[in-house]
């Protein structure tokens, strides 16, 4: 089982990998894919029941990414997870190119769903659950919701859903990095007490510190309450990992310069550095 | 006029022709946006109530939905009011069924203008052009109650996207029930004067007024054109070479449906062509005759319409 420490150097050289796009791409999602790669690390490395070599296998858990504009944070998990080859993200941005700005699932393997339009995750992730109970293999879906995504309406009719259908093998885990392209998410349009929504619409709630990775293993591994589904409400920084950027509107769409690139992958090596890298070299 | 004709549900056919179908396949399931008894599916929750899942009044999320279910091999049919699973749900039916290429049907009922005294939140009259505009989807408009039968069997058969407008109030029974194939038309009558092109319901009428026109000398050719996308576009484009002249018939705007379509499969012929259907406007509310008969929808309005095109 991949510990807790190695899943942290994972995490780093996933960013990594991220920045690794962005250098072929130019520019990209950057705050949202590092608030959120964390739990998508633990989710790939210790969760999910996968297999890179047949990412359609019938037994898997579902992983889909609601706020698909995060795809870089998946492409990078996915590459490590040894979906495809970590140089096939060279071609990142790039015209027909299969790694663009929101998943396709027809072109990458282990991506099960076309996100990017917001609020679209959840029904679809019910929809997976429904099936997979029917299959009665224990089948689990993940999803990934960003808090900034909240206000479209078609969450809440998710939200229903997996509360009256039972979805007890459903989690959504809501990356609150309190950022969205305007500013922050409670000046747009809040949306807080999130935990006590999820709640009152049926669903156990968790909450923890999404860039925590002892914290994030903890929720993802809780044994769901049985009829419920659950929501993990996980608290983020927007970028994280780049002090420079984080926490900041700025990073939510980034076009790096040269020397900014440089500096960035300086700061994560040194991460790789003070974790003692765990998990072997940079792919 | 034709023989006496029998009268039959649209949409009870509609649940029963699934039911049956079901029977024999298991990844069939109905999708209800508190839809499913006033769709027909009464008889079907109650055989397979295991298959039957109830979402309430959501149905962009029941879209959703529909789409994760068939990413693990299951063949949803989620059937609703006709403007509620085409505009209400739009986006989720383009990325979500569309784009994703998931074996979703779609069934809209009380298409067009029949809920003729709810008015136009209730009415239906884009459906054809916007669900044509998404690649990959199957539009069908079955003309009678066999026809609706065999399209359901033809869209569970098809792999992949499937729209089907159906209507509600009583359907004439047209044709002898055969196997239905996407993408065809058939000829139902043979004529020199013009190519007459309609599609759903509205093509008993438009049979009584191309017979009416024959009894007063003017042999038109009429082609019922139950898919509408993809168009049969060779049947089309033979006919128009042949009569030189086209007129569409369909209880949708005049625009983007299968006007267009056709206009499209001719564009290169230079041949004329008159679209009827719905002005594109706001329609006005009351009983269904008193509507087909104000926008010229009735056989007497359609016999009419056509004499004057090809006096």
């Amino acid at each position: 089982m991949t510990t807790v420490a190695e899943l942290e150097a994972e995490a780093t050289h996933a960013r990594l990998l991220v920045l690794r796009m962005l250098r072929a791409g130019g520019s990209g999602h950057l705050g949202g894919a590092l608030s959120c790669i964390d739990v998508i690390t633990a989710l790939y490395f210790r969760v999910l029941r996968t297999n890179p070599a047949d990412p359609r296998w019938p037994g898997r858990d579902r992983f889909l990414l609601s706020a698909g504009h995060k795809a870089m944070a998946q492409y990078a998990v996915l590459a490590r997870r040894g979906f495809f080859d970590a140089s096939d993200l060279d071609s990142y941005g790039g015209l027909g190119s299969a790694f663009t700005g929101h998943p396709d699932m027809h072109k990458i393997p282990g991506v099960e769903a076309n996100t990017g339009a917001l609020g679209h995750g959840l029904p679809i992730a019910c929809g997976m659950a429904l099936g997979l109970r029917m299959d009665g293999r224990g089948g689990r879906v993940f999803t990934i919701l960003g808090d900034g995504e909240l206000p479209e309406g078609s969450n809440w009719e998710g939200a229903s859903i997996a509360a009256h259908h039972r979805l007890d093998n459903l989690v959504a885990i809501v990356d609150i990095n309190d950022l969205q392209i305007s500013g922050r998410t409670a000046d747009v349009m809040k949306m807080e007490p999130i935990a006590d929504k999820f709640a009152a619409f049926g669903w156990s709630t968790i909450s923890i510190d999404g860039n925590n990775m002892s914290q994030i293993v903890a929720a993802l591994e809780q044994q769901p309450a049985p009829g419920q589904p659950t929501a993990i409400l996980a608290r983020t920084v927007k970028a994280k990992g780049l002090t420079e950027l984080e926490d900041t509107a700025a990073s939510h769409y980034w076009k790096p310069t040269a020397a900014q690139l440089l500096d960035a992958e300086a700061e994560l090596h040194a991460r790789l550095d003070s974790l003692g890298d765990l998990t072997g070299a940079h792919p | 006029m034709s023989a006496v004709r029998e009268f039959v549900d649209p949409r009870k056919t509609l649940g029963q022709a699934i039911t049956a179908i079901a029977e024999h396949d298991e990844r069939i399931v109905v999708l209800s946006a508190d839809s499913g008894n006033s769709s027909g599916f009464g008889p079907f929750k109650e055989r397979y109530p295991d298959r039957y899942f109830e979402f309430g009044i959501q149905e962009h999320g029941t879209t959703g939905v529909a789409s994760g279910l068939a990413t693990t091999g299951r063949i949803p049919v989620f059937a609703a009011i006709a403007a509620f699973v085409t505009c209400r749900n739009f986006e989720a039916f383009r990325n979500d069924i569309a784009y994703m290429g998931q074996n979703v049907k779609v069934v809209g009922r009380n298409g067009g203008m029949t809920y003729s005294d709810l008015g136009p939140t209730h009415y239906s009259l884009e459906d054809y052009a916007i669900m044509r505009m998404l690649p990959g989807v199957v539009v069908l408009s079955p003309q009678d109650a066999g026809e609706i039968r065999a399209a359901s069997r033809a869209m569970l058969a098809h792999d992949g996207p499937v729209y089907m407008r159906i209507g509600g109030p009583l359907i004439p029974d047209l044709f002898p029930e055969e196997p239905f194939t996407i993408g065809r038309g058939q000829l139902i009558r043979h004529g020199d004067r013009a190519t007459v092109i309609s599609t759903g319901p509205v093509t008993a009428a438009t049979i009584d007024a191309v017979d009416s026109l024959r009894a007063s000398g003017v042999a038109a050719e009429l082609i019922g054109m139950p898919t509408v996308e993809p168009v049969d576009r060779d049947l089309i484009r033979d006919s128009a070479l042949r009569t030189r002249r086209v007129i569409t018939v369909e209880e949708h705007y005049v625009r983007g449906g299968l006007s267009a379509a056709t206009a499209e499969a001719i564009a290169d012929l230079g041949i004329p062509l008159n679209a009827i259907g719905l002005p594109h406007q706001h329609i006005t509310t009351g009983t269904y005759p008193g509507l087909t008969e104000r926008y010229g929808l009735d056989a007497d309005a359609l016999t009419r319409r056509l004499g004057e095109l090809l006096s």
